[in-house]
C-alpha cells in the first residue's frame, strides 16, 4: 500500500517542484529531468505494488475526511487491487516512454515551454494515477476532471495557434457534457445506494438492495461520463481534433491512458453492469457503431496522425463493446495492447512528423530506406493493431470477439469483424503510402535521435511479447480485484474466431498491398468513383455540423430570448424606478430651502400636535 | 403682598419679551431682554429660590447680555437694514396655537400652593456635589469645549 | 401666585419668544428670542419644583441655565464668522443647504 502513496505523490510532487519554483520550470531540460525521474519512481512503485497485491490480495486504504455529525463522513481511499495496479504499471509505463520520447521530439521547444510542458505531464500523471487507485466513485470523478484538465493543458499547448486551442476547448467540453452524466451517475448510485465505495457498492447490487431503476440510471449516468472520455459516438468527435496536440501527448492521452480511462470505469464497475442488461445492450450497440463508423472515416484520411486517432475511437469501441457484451476481461486485455501499440504507432508517427514536417502521408513514400528503426516499429504496431499472430493485438483482439460472441451476440460478432477487415486496411494504407511505394519522398529525411528511439523500441517489445502469456497474466490480475469476485476465466476462444479474425486481417492487409503497393486497382480512381461516398467520409458523417446546429438551435436561440428579456424588462423596471425616484426628489425638493426658519414652522406646528394629541388622553 | 409682587414682575416679565420680539433696534432688544431676565431672576426670589435667582442674575443677565452686547458690536452694529420680520403671520399663528395648546394645559392643573423650601443653599449645593456629579463634571468639559469652540470659530485669520 | 398661574405665564413668554424666533430676521435678534425660550421654561420648572417642594428642580435649572451660556458663547462666536465670511447678518441669507 505504501508503495501506491508512492507512486501518486512522486508525480505530485515534481509537479510542485516544477510548478512552485519559477526558476526550476523556466530552466527547461533540468525540469524535465525531474519528472522523467518522478515518473520512474511511480512506475518502479507500481510494479512494486503490483507484485505485493498479487502476493497478498486487495488492499484498501482510507482516510476520513470532515466527519461531521449528522451526515455520514467522506471517504478518501485508495483502492490498490490487480485491476488498479496493472492499470497504475501500465500508465506509468507508457507515460515514462512517452515523456523519455518528448525530451528529443519537444527539444525544439524554448526552455520555459519545456518546463511548463513537462509540469504538465506530471500533472497528467498524478490525476491518472488517481483516479485509477479511487476507491470510490466521487474520489474518481475528482480525478477525472483533473484528468480532464490535464488533456485541455496538454492538447492546448501551443495555445498561440487557433486550430489548437479551439481543439482543446473542444475536448474539454465534449467530455464534460458526458462528465455531467458522470456526476448525476454518482448521485443517483448514492442515493440509492448510500454509498460511494465501490466495493459497497457491488455488495449491495449483489445482495439485491441497490437495483431496479435507480442502478440502471446510475450505471447509465457513469456510463456517459466514459463514453465522453472514451469518445463514444457522438462525443467521439473531439478525439480527431485533439491531434493539434504534440504527437507525444497524443500517444500518451489519446491512445493508452486519459481514453482508456473510460473503459477503465466499465470494467470497474463490472459487477454493476451485470446487474443492468438495457444499460449493458447500450453499451455494446454504441461500442459497434463506433468501432464501424471510425473505421470508414479512417479510410480516406491524409493525416497520419488522423488516421490514428481514428483508429482510436475504433478501438476504444472494440473494448466498450466488450464491456457491454459481459467480456470485461477481455476488454482490458485488449486496453492494455491497445495502450502498448497505439502509443507506438503515435511514436513512429511522431518520428515521421519531427522528420519531414508534415502530417500528410500523400507528402511521404520510401522512407523505410532512411528511418529504417521508425519503419520497423511502425510495422510491428500496424501488425498488432490488424490483430496478425503472434503479436498481441492478435490475441486480445480475438478475446474481444470470443468474448462478444460467446454471450450470443452474432451481429455485434459481425460488425466488429467487418471493422477489423477496415482496420487492417487502413492502417498498412497508411503504412504503404509512408514508408513504401515509389516516392522517395525527403531527401533530408533522417532517423530520429536515440532518446525517441528507445522507448518505441520498448513499446515495439512489449507489443510483440505480451501476447505470450499475456492473457493468463491479466486474467490473473483481475481475479485478485474487487470487480471480479468469482475471477476471470482464462479459457480459449473456440477455433473459429482466431480464424475469422485472422482471415479479416489478412485480407485487409491483402487489399492495402494489391492497391498501394503493387498497384493492381487505383484507390484514386476508386475515390473519384465513390465521390458521394467518400465525402460523407470526409465530412465526419456530418456530425461536426449536427452539433454545431443543435448549438446554433438550442443553445444561441435561448439566450437571444432571454438577453432580451433582461436587456428590456429587467433593466427596463430598474431604470422605471430610477427615474420616477429622480422625479420625486426633484419634486420635493422645494421643500427645501436652506433657511432654517422655514423648517422650523413646520417643528412648532407639529410641537402643538403632538401637544393636542398627548392632552387628548 | 406676595401677589402683587408676583403681577408686577410678570408685567415686566411680558413687556420684556415683548420688547425684545418688537424692538427695531438690537441694544433695544437686549436690553428688554435683560428686563425680562431680571423679572424672572425676581420671581425666582419669590418662589424661594434664592440661590438659583442669584445665578440667574449673575450668569443670564449679566454673561449673555454682555456676549450679545459684544457680539452686536463687533459685527455692524444696531443697524437694521430692511424689514424687522419675514412672514410675521404664519409665525403668529404658530405661535398663537403653541400658546393656546400649552395653555389649557397649564390651566388643567390644580390651582395650589406652593410648598416652597427651595431657599436652602446648602443643601443645593450637597446635591450638586452627590446626586449630581457627574453631570456637574460633564459641565465643567461641555464649558471647556465652548470655550475654546468659541475662540476658535472666531479668530481673525492669521497672516499667512 | 399658583402654579398654574406661574406656568401660564411663562408659556406666554415661551410663545412670545417662539413668534420672534419664527419671524424675526436678524440673526442676535433670533438668538434672543431663543434665550425668552430658554428662560421661560426654566422658569416652568422652578415654578413646578416650588408647587412639589422639589430641590431637584433648581439643580436641573441650574444645569440648564449653564449649558445655555456656553450655548449662547458658541452661537455668537458662529454669528461673528458667518458675518465676517458671508458680509450678512440676516438669517435669510444662510441658505446654502439648500435642496
Amino acid at each position: 500500500m505504501i508503495w501506491a502513496i508512492v507512486a501518486l505523490a512522486a508525480p505530485a510532487l515534481a509537479l510542485v517542484a516544477i510548478g512552485l519554483i519559477p526558476p526550476l520550470r523556466r530552466s527547461g531540460r533540468p525540469a524535465a529531468w525531474v519528472s522523467v525521474a518522478a515518473i520512474s519512481a511511480a512506475l518502479a512503485a507500481a510494479a512494486v505494488a503490483a507484485a505485493e497485491v498479487v502476493r497478498s490480495g486487495p488492499a484498501v486504504r482510507e482516510v476520513l475526511w470532515a466527519p461531521l455529525h449528522s451526515f455520514p463522513p467522506v471517504r478518501f481511499g485508495i483502492l490498490l487491487d490487480g485491476l488498479s495496479a496493472t492499470m497504475a504499471v501500465l500508465v506509468a509505463g507508457v507515460a515514462l516512454a512517452v515523456q523519455v520520447y518528448s525530451l528529443g521530439y519537444m527539444s525544439g521547444e524554448s526552455r520555459p515551454s519545456l518546463g511548463r510542458y513537462f509540469a504538465y505531464h506530471s500533472l497528467f500523471a498524478f490525476a491518472m494515477l488517481g483516479l485509477v487507485l479511487s476507491h470510490n466513485t466521487l474520489q474518481t470523478y475528482v480525478f477525472w476532471e483533473l484528468v480532464g484538465l490535464g488533456s485541455y493543458l496538454l492538447i492546448g499547448f501551443w495555445f498561440e495557434r487557433p486550430a489548437a486551442a479551439r481543439a482543446a476547448l473542444k475536448a474539454f467540453w465534449t467530455t464534460r457534457l458526458g462528465d455531467v452524466g458522470f456526476a448525476v451517475g454518482v448521485v443517483v448510485l448514492w442515493a440509492a445506494g448510500g454509498t460511494f465505495v465501490f466495493s459497497e457498492l457491488f455488495e449491495r447490487a449483489a445482495d439485491g438492495s441497490l437495483a431496479g431503476p435507480m442502478l440502471a440510471v446510475g450505471v447509465a449516468g457513469l456510463y456517459l461520463g466514459a463514453a465522453g472520455k472514451s469518445a463514444q459516438f457522438p462525443f467521439h468527435v473531439w478525439l480527431p481534433d485533439a491531434m493539434e496536440g504534440p504527437t507525444p501527448v497524443s500517444a500518451l492521452i489519446h491512445a493508452a491512458t486519459m481514453v482508456a480511462a473510460g473503459v477503465y470505469l466499465m470494467v470497474r464497475i463490472a459487477p454493476l453492469l451485470a446487474h443492468t442488461p438495457t444499460v449493458s445492450a447500450w453499451v455494446l450497440g454504441i461500442g459497434c457503431l463506433t468501432a464501424f463508423l471510425s473505421a470508414t472515416m479512417a479510410l480516406v484520411e491524409r493525416d497520419v496522425k488522423r488516421v490514428l486517432a481514428y483508429s482510436t475511437v475504433s478501438q476504444l469501441g472494440y473494448m466498450m463493446a466488450a464491456v457491454g457484451a459481459g467480456a470485461a476481461g477481455a476488454a482490458f486485455f485488449h486496453l492494455s495492447t491497445h495502450a502498448l501499440f497505439k502509443a507506438l504507432l503515435f511514436l513512429a508517427a511522431g518520428s515521421l512528423i519531427h522528420a519531414l514536417h508534415t502530417n500528410d502521408l500523400f507528402e511521404m513514400g520510401g522512407l523505410y530506406k532512411r528511418m529504417p528503426w521508425t519503419a520497423a516499429t511502425f510495422l510491428i504496431g500496424a501488425l498488432a493493431l490488424a490483430g496478425v499472430f503472434p503479436l498481441s493485438g492478435f490475441f486480445s483482439k480475438d478475446e474481444v470477439l470470443a468474448g462478444v460472441l460467446d454471450h450470443g451476440h452474432r451481429f455485434a460478432f459481425a460488425v466488429l469483424l467487418a471493422t477489423a477487415f477496415l482496420t487492417a486496411f487502413y492502417i498498412f494504407r497508411a503504412f504503404w503510402l509512408a514508408f513504401l511505394g515509389g516516392r522517395d519522398a525527403d531527401r533530408h529525411a533522417h532517423e530520429s535521435p536515440p532518446v525517441m528511439l528507445a522507448p518505441m523500441a520498448v513499446l515495439a517489445a512489449g507489443t510483440a511479447l505480451a501476447g505470450l502469456g499475456g492473457w493468463r497474466a491479466i486474467a490473473h490480475m483481475l481475479g485478485v480485484s474487487v470487480s471480479f469476485p468469482e475471477g476471470v476465466h482464462a479459457g480459449h476462444p473456440p477455433a473459429i474466431v482466431p480464424v475469422l479474425g485472422s482471415a479479416a486481417a489478412l485480407a485487409g492487409i491483402a487489399l492495402a498491398w494489391s492497391g498501394y503497393g503493387r498497384g493492381l486497382w487505383s484507390p484514386a480512381a476508386l475515390r473519384a468513383q465513390l465521390a458521394p461516398a467518400v465525402r460523407v467520409l470526409e465530412r465526419r458523417w456530418f456530425i461536426d455540423d449536427l452539433f454545431l446546429a443543435l448549438y446554433r438551435a438550442l443553445y444561441l436561440v435561448p439566450t437571444r430570448i432571454v438577453g432580451w428579456f433582461d436587456r428590456y424588462l429587467v433593466d427596463g423596471v430598474v431604470n422605471w424606478v430610477t427615474d420616477r425616484t429622480r422625479a420625486a426628489s426633484q419634486a420635493l425638493r422645494v421643500t427645501q430651502s436652506g433657511r432654517v426658519q422655514d423648517a422650523l414652522y413646520f417643528l412648532v406646528a407639529g410641537a402643538i400636535v403632538l401637544l393636542a394629541l398627548a392632552a387628548r388622553s | 403682598m406676595k401677589d402683587l409682587a408676583f403681577y408686577g414682575f410678570a408685567a415686566a416679565l411680558l413687556a420684556g419679551a415683548v420688547g425684545t420680539v418688537v424692538s427695531r433696534s438690537l441694544y433695544r432688544a437686549a436690553f428688554s431682554l435683560a428686563a425680562t431676565l431680571l423679572a424672572t431672576a425676581g420671581l425666582y426670589f419669590l418662589l424661594t429660590a434664592a440661590v438659583l435667582g442669584a445665578v440667574q442674575i449673575l450668569l443670564y443677565t449679566g454673561g449673555v447680555l454682555t456676549l450679545t452686547v459684544y457680539a452686536v458690536a463687533l459685527t455692524d452694529g444696531e443697524r437694521l437694514a430692511g424689514p424687522r420680520w419675514r412672514r410675521p403671520l404664519p409665525a403668529a399663528v404658530l405661535a398663537g396655537g403653541l400658546a393656546v395648546a400649552l395653555g389649557s394645559a397649564a390651566l388643567s392643573v390644580e390651582p395650589s400652593v406652593g410648598l416652597g423650601g427651595l431657599e436652602d443653599g446648602r443643601a443645593l449645593g450637597v446635591e450638586v456635589f452627590t446626586t449630581y456629579l457627574v453631570p456637574f463634571e460633564l459641565l465643567s468639559v461641555l464649558l471647556l469645549g465652548a470655550i475654546f469652540g468659541a475662540l476658535v470659530v472666531a479668530r481673525k485669520e492669521r497672516e499667512p | 401666585m399658583t402654579l398654574p398661574r406661574l406656568l401660564v405665564l411663562s408659556f406666554a413668554m415661551f410663545a412670545v419668544g417662539t413668534f420672534g424666533v419664527l419671524a424675526r430676521r436678524h440673526v442676535i435678534a433670533v438668538l434672543l428670542s431663543i434665550e425668552l425660550m430658554f428662560n421661560a421654561a426654566n422658569l416652568a420648572i422652578v415654578s413646578a419644583a416650588w408647587a412639589h417642594g422639589l430641590l431637584h428642580g433648581v439643580v436641573v435649572v441650574f444645569f440648564a441655565i449653564a449649558v445655555t451660556v456656553a450655548e449662547v458663547a458658541v452661537g455668537l462666536a458662529l454669528f461673528v464668522l458667518a458675518h465676517r465670511l458671508r458680509g450678512t447678518n440676516q438669517l435669510d441669507d444662510l441658505n446654502t443647504l439648500r435642496g
